[in-house]
């Protein structure tokens, strides 16, 4: 079984059970619990097994009432999984990344018919951009919380995929939208046409989930190696296999790797490997 | 290599312990408590409640008057007490909460009070000259009799915070028995006339059936 397979089944295995939580009558009561998910998720779903790790932190310093607990709580479950993994679980569990995974091929195909798409990754500011995501996750899930009480999750486009549509399609007639709903509709379509063109672009600028594991990738005991002494630098791996990005002969524990092994098995020399500790 | 395992095996060990900290909420110098700490409060202001602005959705408000309690169970007992002296109007709410801090002044203003949002408040308030027990629920700090009285009054299933209950007394096939409505976040509106008026009409239906209504309504 060939390593792109298991990510498959590992992806579709973490979807279904972030999505435990709804209910048939009689049949199966839902799964409701109180962790919070490790990747980019929301607790709005009708069927969301557990919470978003950023709403717990913008309610623990709502207003600057500082509440410790839902603070370091999704802290301390996002550093576990860091510290093994780094952000392995954005490539072999998150369901944003499954949907970009799906969308990814959409932007492969527009990249090698449009040169303009092509040249979107291309620009010397594009790596400046990555750091959008530690400013999203400082700024909208941190700040401007104890500011002004105004949240991510109030505009967050994955809200909207799971939350807004799956609820408005099965309770019509019952809602109306509130004053943020045509802010964040706005901010789905750009995202919808962010993943379509750019390969895994949530992941890369935005997400702020990502970026709370970004750093882990630096000391985390699984990572990605390349054996720089054997390698040729003929970049296929970066130019033809990551969905990153990433400058893969040169990377040295790069916060940007989701270790999804697509660099590995591209690569014809065999010298990128995962790697323990 | 050596340094990287001692920084990854002692971080683990201090997630670990402060992981175990939060959830069991132990220490050296006390007993493992009964409860899960912080499990069960991201499981309940969570989990188990509708975040209507993560939904960016108002629920439509239904102000007709029902018999049967959302969840099947009994009206509790503080309600059927105050029924004899006139309707009730309870606002649940929640710490974090914008709807339930935009709806706050409009609540405080209908009714001349004043109170923190930490607070659980009960007073009998004098509306346009008639009696209405006005109760202020933050489910944060609740009792365990108001926070069960939460679902039973969430007439729509909504399961989300703000919510807005008139319960009053009404003539059901022979008997007068107590019903209730209930509103949801910013009531599916635009301005803050518009929910107070709103929310006015909703008291008025109240008193106006309690009015009708009282003089066969029995406390069991």
């Amino acid at each position: 079984m060939n390593l792109r397979f298991k990510r498959l089944i590992s992806q579709v295995i973490f979807f279904l059970s972030t999505n435990l939580g709804f209910r048939l009558e009689g049949v199966f009561p839902g799964l409701k619990t109180g962790f919070c998910y490790p990747f980019f998720y929301c607790h709005a779903c009708p069927a969301a097994t557990s919470a978003c790790p950023l709403r717990s932190i913008e309610i623990g310093v709502y207003r600057g009432n500082f509440n410790w607990k839902f603070i370091l709580y999704p802290i301390l479950i996002i550093g576990f999984v860091g510290v093994i993994s780094g952000r392995a679980v954005c490539g072999w569990a998150c369901p944003i990344g499954l949907l970009q995974r799906a969308t990814g091929k959409v932007a492969i195909k527009l990249k090698k018919k449009y040169p303009f798409v092509k040249k979107l990754g291309q620009y010397r500011i594009e790596p400046y951009l990555r750091y959008i995501k530690y400013v999203a996750f400082i700024g909208l899930v941190v700040v401007t919380p104890i500011l002004i009480g105004f949240m991510f999750t109030d505009i967050c486009p994955i809200g909207y995929l799971v939350g807004t549509i799956p609820i408005s399609i099965l309770n019509p007639g019952e809602f109306t939208p509130n004053e943020f709903f045509y802010i964040a509709m706005g901010v789905f379509i750009l995202f919808l046409i962010l993943i379509f063109t750019v390969e895994r672009g949530w992941c890369r600028y935005f997400c702020p989930i990502g970026a709370m594991l970004a750093p882990f990738n630096k000391i985390s005991i699984l990572h990605v190696s390349v054996d720089k002494e054997e390698c040729v630098h003929c970049n296929i791996c970066s130019n033809e296999a990551c969905p990153m990005g990433i400058d893969v002969p040169n990377m040295e524990r790069d916060p940007e790797c989701i270790l999804c092994g697509k660099c590995i098995e591209a690569c014809p020399r065999n010298v990128i490997k995962f790697e323990r500790t | 290599m050596q340094k990287m395992l001692v920084a990854q095996v002692a971080l683990l060990v201090l997630i670990a312990v402060g992981f175990g900290e939060l959830v069991f909420e132990f220490s050296v110098y006390e007993e493992l408590t009964s409860d899960f700490g912080v499990y069960d409060d991201i499981h309940d202001a969570i989990v188990s409640t509708l975040c209507l602005s993560c939904i960016k959705l108002d629920p439509v408000s239904r102000l007709d008057f029902v018999f049967e309690t959302a969840n099947g169970e009994d009206h509790p007992e503080f309600v059927l007490e105050n029924l004899t002296k006139g309707p009730l109007f309870i606002e649940y709410r929640s710490d974090v909460c914008k709807a339930c801090d935009d709806m706050a002044p409009i609540i405080k203003d209908i009714f001349k009070l004043s109170f923190e949002k930490e607070e659980t408040l009960y007073e009998l308030v004098n509306y346009n000259g008639s009696d209405v027990h006005f109760y202020h629920i933050n489910l944060d700090h609740a009792s365990k009799i108001q926070w069960d009285s939460w679902p039973i009054y969430d007439k729509d299933h909504i399961k989300g915070v703000p919510m807005f209950v008139v319960i009053t007394v009404k003539y059901n096939r022979g008997i007068i028995e107590p019903c209730y409505t209930a509103a949801y976040g910013t009531l599916g509106l635009d301005t803050d006339e518009e929910r107070r008026n709103l929310i006015t009409d909703m008291i008025d239906d109240g008193i106006g059936l309690h009015e009708d209504n009282h003089a066969g309504y029995k406390y069991p």
